[in-house]
């Protein structure tokens, strides 16, 4: 029996050794100079991070977002980043949490590619709005679908229709979070949509291998954008004292993290402890990436901190139970004393 | 901590399930009625819950138990507000002890060939229908400060996903994120949340589901088999109920909650082995599949625009 599992866990290492192997050597990595890049969300943050990234690497690169300030000052970056003359750079303004929007701006930032489809299509959009389950609207529970998962939906219905009538092959990035892979309190208005992105990611990748075209997720934990400014100011005291300790990453550490993962030819990408971490213990049917070993070590590594951390956190929120109590009191939630 | 079991005695306690009416929903009611358990059924077909009530009568153990349907479309807030209202109506307008959330249905289809109209009802059969009423029911709870519990029902394709549900997968993982937030956020109540994960249920949703399924997505679901909404029921005082789903919930655990942090390890061990190779396996049926896919799309006219 030790003998039979051993020569199972030989070959098995063996196979692995040699697939690591081959695939380095016979896949050319993604180069993305001179291929159309259109980007989500890409006005600001990781998005406009991602943005000059790749014009620095010599593509034609469309941003698209709902702010045309923003916007402007985004496509001055990416002019100052420009590498040859006949990049073409572009910007357009659309709120894309419609099907109809969505199709529409993906529709016009063809045009200036004489209708050509995108080689890559980054769904960055999206934002965070924490806060407590039970002071949520109506309002604010759709908004906080639209702006994670129908942001993402609809922009990837747009391109992988596109890029299947038009034969191209083309690759679908979506931006998904650690919230996508576990959750916590606070976030029942965002962790939601990222797991449904998760969801949508792997069906895509499965599907799409009909037509020949790449799906990668990014599942980035905080990076210090405008977006996660906005986002603390609302953002329940005890939820910023537990994020306190977590520390972060620049849009560019985010977008070079990123790009070195579809490098990688990942298809869940992850470029932080935290992220690796939880990547390795949700694994589920994902395929796993091609490092082996690290797979292996990081699940492990989950599979004993992740209940003393989890166990950690609810420490805390059953300490919290007395303060909480007097601010629903105070915003009048609770009727005092009943 | 870790090893913690907490039975709990349906007895006297009033439970609210939507999706009520038939499978699952169906078969959980009348576990719980057989126990002695006050029953409110929400679903939108009323003769069903007509059959459903008089299913529930032959399992009635005491007189006090109050058994009562209602028949509304949970797709709604308003409609989930007032569903659940009504069904408390006659508890003295006090929150049920235990809700479970078994409404829900799927859609299964190729994506790309989705309508927009499609795409957005596959997130509200699968998310909505059961946020909103985890939403009014944890309101309820806290303002008259009543502990109680919330089960959501996902699936296996809360935990993964094959081709053919893009439409459905996406809710019930969005079902997981919100379970694993209000696990945690509710403990400021005390409020539990559970989160159940069945496989295949051979229930009257599933055979309208097959009328429409893709061919491929039933070729890889071939070997699958599955449970009646009996065995289903039966499980749920486990999250998952069957070995297969069991593996996925294991694998994917992350920093959610076990019941048996060891057991949960070997058959951990066992999925690094097994999931890569049904995974490659299922790649290769898909690919395989590619030159009869684009038959097919050229007949719906898909590229025809």
């Amino acid at each position: 029996m030790l003998a039979d599992a051993t020569t199972l866990l030989a070959s098995l290492a063996a196979a692995v050794s040699i697939s690591m192997t081959w695939s380095f050597f016979s896949g050319a990595k993604w180069n993305p100079s001179g291929r159309h890049c259109y980007i989500t969300g890409g006005s600001t943050g990781l998005g406009l991070a991602l943005a000059v990234l790749l014009t620095r690497k010599g593509a034609d690169v469309s941003i698209v977002a709902r702010n045309e300030e923003q916007l402007a000052k985004a496509l001055a970056q990416l002019e100052a980043a420009r590498v040859t003359p006949n990049q073409i750079l572009k910007s357009y303004s659309y709120s894309l949490n419609t099907c109809t929007a969505a199709k529409e701006a993906l529709e016009v930032a063809c045009e200036p590619h004489g209708g050509e489809t995108p080689d890559a299509v980054f769904l960055c959009a999206g934002k965070a709005t924490p806060g407590f389950f039970i002071e949520e609207t109506e309002e604010s529970m759709k908004k906080g679908m639209d702006n994670t998962y129908w942001l993402a939906a609809w922009s990837a219905m747009a391109a992988s229709q596109r890029m299947i009538r038009t034969k191209s092959h083309g690759k679908i990035i979506f931006v998904s979070s650690v919230l996508g892979y576990m959750s916590m309190f606070g976030y029942s208005t965002y962790a939601p949509g990222k797991h449904a992105i998760r969801g949508l990611a792997e069906g895509l990748r499965q599907e799409l291998l009909l037509y020949s075209i790449g799906v990668h997720i990014y599942f980035p934990a905080t990076i210090f954008s405008p977006g996660y400014v906005e986002e603390n100011k609302t953002k329940p005291r005890l939820l910023l004292e537990m994020e306190e300790s977590d520390g972060g990453v620049t849009p560019e550490q985010a977008a070079q993290g990123l790009y070195k993962g579809i490098q990688r030819g990942d298809f869940h990408i992850t470029d932080t402890f935290i992220g690796d971490v939880f990547r390795t213990s949700t694994r589920g049917a994902t395929p796993q990436n091609g490092n082996f070993l690290k797979e292996a070590v990081y699940g492990i590594i989950g599979y004993i901190a992740l209940p003393f951390w989890r166990r950690d956190c609810d420490q805390k929120v059953v300490a919290h139970r007395p303060a909480h109590e007097e601010y629903l009191t105070s915003a009048g939630v609770l009727s005092g004393g009943k | 901590m870790f090893w913690s079991t907490k039975s709990w005695d349906a007895a006297g306690k009033h439970c609210y399930i939507t999706g009520g009416s038939s499978g699952l929903g169906l078969a959980l009611a009348k576990m719980l009625a057989a126990q002695g358990a006050h029953v409110s059924i929400v679903a939108r077909d009323e003769q069903r819950l007509a059959r459903a009530l008089v299913e529930l009568e032959t399992v009635r153990q005491s007189k006090a138990q109050l058994f009562q349907v209602f028949s509304y479309s949970l797709l709604t807030a308003e409609a989930s507000e007032a569903a659940l209202k009504a069904a408390m109506e006659r508890h003295s307008d006090v929150t049920p002890d235990a809700a479970f959330l078994c409404a829900g249905k799927s859609i299964p289809r190729f994506f790309v060939e989705y309508t927009t109209a499609e795409l957005t009802e596959g997130m509200d059969f699968g998310y909505w229908v059961q946020a909103w009423s985890a939403w009014f029911l944890a309101k309820k709870m806290v303002a008259q400060r009543r502990t109680g519990s919330i089960t959501f029902v996902s699936s296996t394709l809360g935990l993964m996903t094959v081709p053919g549900y893009s439409g459905y997968c996406p809710g019930k993982h969005a079902l997981r994120g919100l379970a694993d937030t209000l696990r945690c956020e509710f403990l400021l109540y005390g409020i539990d949340i559970h989160i159940f994960f069945p496989p295949t249920m051979f229930t009257p949703s599933y055979e309208e589901e097959n009328k429409i399924k893709p061919a491929l997505t039933k070729k890889i679901e071939e070997a699958d088999g599955g449970l009646t909404a009996e065995q289903a029921a039966m499980g749920q005082a486990h999250i998952t109920a069957d070995f297969l789903t069991d593996s996925f919930r294991v694998s994917s655990r992350g920093s959610a909650p076990s019941n048996g942090w060891i057991l949960d390890g070997v058959i951990d061990l066992a999925a690094r082995v097994w999931i890569p190779l049904w995974s490659t396996l299922t790649d290769r049926r898909v690919r395989a599949h590619r030159e009869g896919h684009y038959q097919h799309l050229q007949e719906i006219g898909f590229f025809a625009f």
